[in-house]
């Protein structure tokens, strides 16, 4: 990966920390002086080396792992926010990314009825009898990184 | 991946939509391995990690096999 692309990935990462929220094309292009062009293009090859992921047919981040920029049943409370997770996996990754304690509002799959966790120093402290499950083998997420 | 209650749940989930069963992790087990997978994700030297550090980190959790197998 191209040490600019690193760069912009890591401005990615750090403004949805900032903001809560991924910055736009024409955001980042302000921050780094460029033009919109070659952040745009940037964002392609972010997006093509899975370091997040677009929304289809547009220059707008959609998933930053473990955030998730379009609804889900997965809220998580940390470092001040309420984000949202991709799915269940990413709600228990937002407190080890932010190196914090969260608070996770899901569902069940089954008969959607709430359900919550907490992590807390680094462990699970509430929601621990909850079950997470995978239905797609790992070598395939990437075919549709939405449905795993 | 979503949470479900129980196995009981687990088991009307994947019945109820003809799922073919996939992996189930404790919510201990699914936190340390995100835990320890995003841990870096906010190093300002962040780079994208090798497969075979991934490899190992799940080997190291004991989750083997054909399902977790990035080949």
């Amino acid at each position: 990966m191209e040490t600019f692309d690193l760069d912009v990935r890591r401005h990615v990462y750090f403004s949805i920390v900032a903001n809560g929220r991924p910055p736009t094309v024409v955001e980042t292009a302000e921050a780094f002086g460029s033009d919109a062009t070659q952040i745009e293009d940037s964002y392609r090859r972010l997006h093509e080396a899975h370091a997040f992921v677009l929304f289809p047919d547009t220059s707008d981040v959609w998933m930053a792992h473990p955030w998730c920029f379009s609804p889900t049943p997965h809220r998580v409370e940390a470092a001040g926010r309420v984000w949202t997770a991709t799915c269940a996996w990413d709600a228990l990754g937002i407190p080890g990314t932010l190196h914090g304690d969260g608070r996770i509002e899901s569902e069940c799959a089954c008969c959607g009825e709430p359900v919550t966790l907490v992590v807390r120093d680094g462990v699970v402290a509430d929601g621990g009898d909850l079950l997470v499950h995978l239905l797609v083998p790992v070598r395939r997420w990437w075919e549709d990184i939405g449905f795993t | 991946m979503v949470f479900l209650r129980s196995e009981e749940h687990l088991s009307r989930w994947l019945d109820t939509n003809g799922y073919e069963p996939g992996a189930t992790l404790t919510v201990p087990k699914m936190n340390e391995l995100a835990r320890r997978r995003y841990w870096t994700k906010l190093d300002p030297g962040w780079e994208p990690p090798a497969q075979a550090e991934f490899e190992a980190l799940l080997g190291e959790l004991g989750l083997v096999g054909h399902f977790w197998s990035l080949e």
